[in-house]
């Protein structure tokens, strides 16, 4: 099969991947039925995996209990682990390719130092408050040069805080999702179907929407 | 599945001072980081998106000497892969807040860390300039857009409207051609102001009509947009258009809100210079769009930088 990654990305790749710690461990969840880039992402793990032994990843079927453990419902779904084993809500619906391919790339190495949450001290702050299920969809196209500051944003905000789930979804692939929340531009951010905002926040702004949404 | 970018995942370590700081990675910032390395000096680049910055935003490039035609895509990478061979460290956040005054500048990131260096250059260069109409923000995200590489897809063989006449309005309609089935593109004047080739690149493509002398008056529909009302700017009539969207590229405003109150800018929010780029403040410097100056182009950005940075070099650390 021919590669996915070509070689001058995987170069760099490998150099990004120099500043893992532990191991890091991809749940990847796929189906058989409508599932049209469930293979190519087992293919992106896959030579992923081939570059870094520190990571690794394990197949799955969307009618099974780890489906179930992990409360995932759509494939292709990512789900990253620490080096102990722990899942921090931090999904990707969809194939991190085009510009969340570095999403992807900087969620597994901060994985692989325990998910320590890059945010200010005041953002975690009023992130470790939050004492009730918070839902982030982070809606996106792998064209969108913007997206991906909005994904690792909701994405670190998930690792402060177990009650926080961040998913990126790739609006092209989940056409369903996307046309059910109205997206027409991304990045748009839909938490706990309540509050909805279009455009890359700066940090402060975009917890201060998870707030609101609390 | 035909690209992976890495974007910021290439961000490098952060360390508390360098010897400037370059807010901004676009063709400016990151030859201002080539050149402060030359000179012997330890700079970074502080980007918020995308290495190359409007860059990426350009189908073709085909004015930078060398090329007689590259992708804006291509272009930003080579220019960043060029810095980060001199080892010109990138980190990636949102500037909220410089500190100008004092020997020791800083600059403090949305990540809350904050940078301290002996030189700042602002290079943030700009934004899309909105409409500032009746129905813009309701229908923000729902109809209304300002990437085409975006949220092109989301208009598949739909009519939509694209709103300005210069040479971003018309390289973005040339891009949502390739997805869209009608483009009606609006401009305020009785011609475009996109250059020649464009235009002839996009009357190829036989899916553009134009409605010239006319401005957005206001913007309806009901969960998604559905017309938009086009005001003629002699006549003063309003007519309806039914579309699906509408992409606006009505020029830019640059990126110097966080600079208010720090150094001078002129009415336009532009920031002011000297001929060393340098502003208000000593050792603080702007280049590029951001910049008040006639040409805007990749060039000149690049230019301002390389003068930025010898000025800089010469008289804040020549000991």
């Amino acid at each position: 099969m021919a590669k996915l990654l070509p070689e001058n990305i995987t170069k760099q790749v490998k150099e990004i991947f120099s500043n893992m710690e532990g191991s890091v461990k991809a749940l990847l969840f796929k189906s058989e039925k409508n599932c049209d880039y469930c293979s190519t992402a087992e293919q992106m793990l896959q030579e992923l995996s081939e570059l870094e032994a520190k990571i690794s990843y394990e197949v799955h079927e969307l009618d099974s209990e780890m489906a179930d453990k992990y409360s995932v419902e759509l494939a292709p779904s990512i789900v990253l682990l620490t080096p102990e084993g722990e899942d921090k809500g931090v999904r990707f619906l969809g194939i991190p390719a085009g510009h969340e391919f570095g999403s992807l790339l900087q969620d597994i190495v901060s994985f692989s130092k325990g998910a320590i949450p890059e945010l200010s001290e005041e953002s975690i702050k009023k992130i470790e408050k939050i004492n009730s299920p918070v839902d982030i969809k982070v809606f996106v196209t792998t064209t969108c040069p913007y997206c991906p500051k909005a994904v690792l944003t909701a994405h670190n905000i998930a690792m402060v805080n177990k009650n926080v789930m961040a998913y990126m979804v790739e609006a092209n692939e989940f056409q369903d999702l996307s046309k059910k929340y109205g997206v027409s531009s991304v990045p748009q951010i839909v938490i706990n179907d309540k509050v909805t905002f279009v455009g890359a926040y700066p940090e402060g702004q975009f917890v201060d929407q998870v707030m609101k949404a609390v | 599945m035909s690209f992976f970018e890495l974007g910021s995942a290439k961000k490098s370590d952060l360390k508390e001072y360098y010897d400037v700081t370059i807010i901004g990675g676009g063709p400016g910032g990151i030859t201002a980081g080539i050149y402060a390395v030359q000179a012997g000096l330890n700079p970074i680049i502080v980007e918020k998106a995308l290495d190359g910055g409007q860059m990426n935003n350009t189908q073709s490039v085909e004015n930078w000497t060398g090329f007689t035609s590259i992708r804006g895509m291509e272009l930003s990478e080579r220019m960043a892969d060029h810095a980060r061979a001199f080892d010109v460290p990138f980190t990636y956040a949102e500037v909220v807040d410089v500190e100008t005054n004092g020997l020791e500048k800083a600059v403090v990131l949305d990540n809350g860390k904050k940078i301290k260096s002996r030189v700042i250059i602002v290079a943030t260069g700009s934004n899309l300039r909105k409409l500032g109409v009746k129905g813009e923000e309701e229908f923000k995200g729902r109809g209304i857009s300002y990437c085409a590489t975006c949220d092109g897809h989301f208009f598949s063989d739909k009519h939509i409207a694209v709103i300005g006449g210069g040479n971003s309005a018309l390289d973005e309609s040339l891009c949502l051609s390739k997805m869209v089935s009608k483009i009606t593109v609006i401009q305020n004047l009785p011609k475009l102001t996109a250059d020649k080739l464009l235009q002839r690149k996009l009357n190829d493509t036989g899916k553009v009509e134009y409605i010239y002398n006319s401005v957005v008056d206001s913007v309806e529909g009901d969960s998604q947009v559905r017309k938009v009302n086009i005001r003629n700017v002699d006549s003063g009539e309003i007519t309806s258009l039914p579309v699906d969207g509408i992409f606006v590229f009505i020029g830019l405003i640059p990126n110097s809100q966080f600079l208010k109150g720090k150094v001078e800018l002129n009415e336009f929010g532009y920031v002011k210079t000297n001929d060393f780029m340098e502003t208000s403040k000593k050792a603080v410097y702007a280049i590029g769009d951001v910049r008040e100056k006639e040409v805007r182009q990749i060039v000149t950005a690049a230019a301002d930088g390389a003068i930025a940075v010898y000025h800089a070099a010469r008289n804040y650390f020549n000991d």
